[in-house]
């Protein structure tokens, strides 16, 4: 389908509608390694010098490793709940017959399209009444449960796939159906539950407002909170050089990930929760 | 009879905790604490019963008998057991019990008499003047600036100052420092004019990131089916990247982009254009550059969204239409659009309910400024509950704005299931039956 057509108008309209973010993502990566003098666009000279806040504790803001590790279990705790509870409940909505099976489903498919966000207020006057304010765990548990109903939806369309021939062979054969889930079911959805795993982790690794507003503090802080800290503080003297380089910091597992999972993303991200 | 499956409970169950914890009991404390005042200056616990001088201005206010305000007010010394221990520890007992065996249970109105009573002392005699009048202090017995921890405690203290019982209601209510109940939120969320400004902002906020979205989702998918697939592939990753990178980094970029010491500024400095922050500098700017932070990542939605949509037209039809004749933008606006009504319905909706609630970005980029332009309803909620510069955080007037939220939320998500083809989501399990 080329004949009737010119690629290259539309080719250089995309190209000049790009080129801000081209422009963001070149510098962003440019200017964490050199030095520009003040006025110039041209870059003078190559300097690590603004990545010493990996080594240096400059920032006031306390160690950069404490935060990547806080992140890190972050991401993580939260990616391993949310995998780990959806594959049960999902399976169970999707197989099992229990009471109120309608119920929950709805429950579901309701939850999952609720903004969240909007919670926020509430969640943050719980976590005080129960003494897990400005704690990691508080923050682990609110992201799993707020993110939950979308893994349970999705692994649930992922079992839905899974042929009943499988199960039925299973259970014939006088396995139960625990065993049958266990067995024969959960290598089915492999593929699933490792978008699924990706997906949340990544979703943690970026959550900003949650660890924002439910650990203030410099204990429990993660990346998002420790450059946004770079941004919000109006008494830090711009250095957007610095600033850049935590940032490459902070997004560099994430791009790997991008560039390892790119297809898998792809088709989550689809019908991601991201406005 | 179907069988009913034990494990389907059991399999459930963590999830429903987690759930029910974090993400229900939050919503429906969300309608709780809409009607409730608290604050920072009243806690989230509870309180006690404390009257001070500027709590007496508001007792004056309010129906109180004069007679009660000057009881308040005035200093009544009372020789009590309370007062006597106090005078033990301060001199010595025998002093303590002379005094009780003298003047035990007298009241004086002014420091004077008092004064007299510790002058009669004989046997242990209490000489210097100045040491009267100190000792004198220690038998004054006032509620005000006194901490009470519960109501009982508090109406027997007022009780012993002969306040009268509808007067102390009055006054328990005035002394409370703890939260309590009242609809004043929700009268004050439909006559500040603020809030009638934060729901313009939104509104506009939301139609034209919307807007924006669609169209720029749209051109992104259609303009790049109809490119050669590394071409194509090279401009979706660019727009993809935003939505997968952290929202601090796409907007720390922005940042970079616009502020004074950006390159916006730094390249127009080469054309004699004085450097100036292209965000934060008038309303106008602060809006453009919100759309676009917003929009950009918006778009690369709609993007995924309209490929997927368009792929999934035969190839077949496109081919036929060429034969036929029609140009791109024939092919495009009969056969391209038309397949994408559903994908544009289900992103506005979907991005309609996200917008509306989502205020990340904006808080990242502008904050609400400059001069609260950029204020949409999510901010004003959380500024008013979480973040403010006067310190005092009013949870309960944050959560009502966040209720209205709440409410547009649930039923939004409710015509969700519409959406669905419910029946066959809940076609029975096959095994059990």
């Amino acid at each position: 389908m080329t004949s009737n057509f010119r690629a290259f108008p539309i080719v250089a309209l995309l190209t000049i509608l790009s080129l801000p973010l081209v422009v963001m993502y070149g510098f962003t990566i440019l200017d964490s390694v050199t030095d520009t003098e003040p006025g110039s666009l041209v870059p003078t000279e190559f300097t690590v010098h603004h990545w010493r806040f990996l080594w240096d504790d400059t920032t006031g803001r306390g160690s950069v490793w404490t935060a990547t590790l806080n992140t890190f279990i972050f991401a993580g705790s939260t990616a391993a709940i949310v995998c780990a509870t959806s594959l049960t409940s999902a399976y169970a909505l999707s197989r099992l017959n229990f009471p109120a099976r309608r119920f929950f489903l709805a429950g579901v498919i309701i939850l999952h399209a609720f903004p969240t966000i909007t919670l926020i207020i509430a969640i943050f006057l719980i976590l005080q009444f129960l003494g897990l304010f400005d704690t990691l765990i508080g923050v682990i548990m609110v992201k799993a449960a707020l993110e939950l109903p979308f893994g349970i939806w999705v692994m649930k369309g992922f079992y839905d796939t899974v042929p009943w021939e499988i199960e039925m062979a299973g259970v014939q054969d006088g396995a139960s159906r625990f065993i049958v889930w266990h067995k024969l079911v959960l290598p089915q959805v492999q593929p699933g539950l490792s978008a699924l795993l990706i997906f949340s982790f990544l979703s943690g690794w970026s959550e900003f407002i949650l660890p924002l507003v439910l650990a203030p503090g410099s204990d429990a802080q993660v990346l998002s909170t420790y450059l946004a800290y770079f941004l919000l503080d109006d008494s830090l003297e711009v250095d957007f050089n610095l600033f850049k380089s935590v940032g490459l910091f902070y997004a560099l597992p994430v791009i790997l990930i991008y560039l390892i999972f790119q297809k898998k993303l792809m088709n989550i991200y689809g019908g991601g929760s991201k406005g | 009879m179907p069988r009913f499956n034990a494990l389907g409970f059991g399999f459930l169950a963590p999830a429903m905790i987690v759930v029910t914890l974090f993400f229900l009991a939050p919503v429906i404390l969300t309608v709780f604490f809409a009607f409730t005042n608290m604050s920072t200056s009243t806690g989230i616990t509870g309180g006690e019963y404390l009257l001070t001088q500027s709590s007496l201005r508001e007792v004056r206010a309010r129906s109180v008998s004069e007679e009660t305000v000057q009881k308040l007010e005035s200093t009544v010394y009372a020789v009590d057991e309370a007062g006597l221990a106090r005078l033990a520890a301060a001199r010595d007992a025998a002093t303590a019990d002379e005094l009780a065996a003298l003047h035990g249970g007298a009241e004086f109105t002014s420091r004077r008499e008092m004064e007299r009573a510790l002058k009669d002392l004989r046997e242990n005699r209490i000489r210097s003047t100045r040491d009267r009048k100190t000792l004198a202090d220690l038998f004054t017995t006032s509620v005000m600036d006194e901490r009470f921890q519960t109501e009982t405690e508090f109406r027997t203290a007022l009780s012993a100052a002969n306040i009268s019982e509808p007067d102390q209601s009055e006054l328990v209510e005035v002394a409370y420092t703890g939260w309590t109940w009242t609809t004043e939120n929700m009268r004050l969320l439909f006559s500040l004019d603020s809030s009638w400004r934060y729901a313009a902002n939104t509104v506009f906020y939301v139609v034209l990131t919307l807007s924006f979205n669609v169209g720029f989702g749209l051109f992104l998918a259609i303009s790049t089916f109809y490119l050669p697939a590394p071409i194509a592939n090279t401009f979706r990753t660019i727009w993809f990247l935003p939505r997968i990178l952290p929202p601090v980094l796409y907007v720390l970029m922005w940042y970079w982009l616009t502020w004074d010491t950006g390159i916006i500024s730094s390249f127009m400095g080469l054309f004699g254009v004085s450097p100036r922050n292209w965000m934060l500098d008038t309303a106008t700017n602060a809006w453009v550059v919100i759309i676009l932070i917003n929009g950009f990542v918006g778009a690369s939605l709609g993007m995924i969204l309209f490929s997927s949509a368009i792929k999934t037209i035969p190839d077949s039809m496109l081919y036929a239409s060429e034969v036929d004749g029609a140009n791109r933008w024939q092919q495009i606006r009969f056969i391209i659009l038309p397949q994408l009504r559903w994908p544009i319905l289900f992103t506005s909706s979907y991005q309609t309910l996200s917008l509306l609630t989502s205020f990340e970005y904006i808080l990242l980029a502008t904050d609400g400024g400059p001069g609260g332009a950029t204020e949409v309803w999510a901010l004003a909620a959380y500024h008013t509950a979480l973040n403010n510069y006067g310190g005092n955080l009013q949870y309960g007037l944050g959560a009502a704005y966040a209720l209205v939220l709440v409410v547009i939320g649930i039923v939004t998500s409710a015509l969700y299931l519409r959406f669905f083809n419910f029946k066959e989501l809940v076609s029975k399990p096959r095994i059990e039956q």
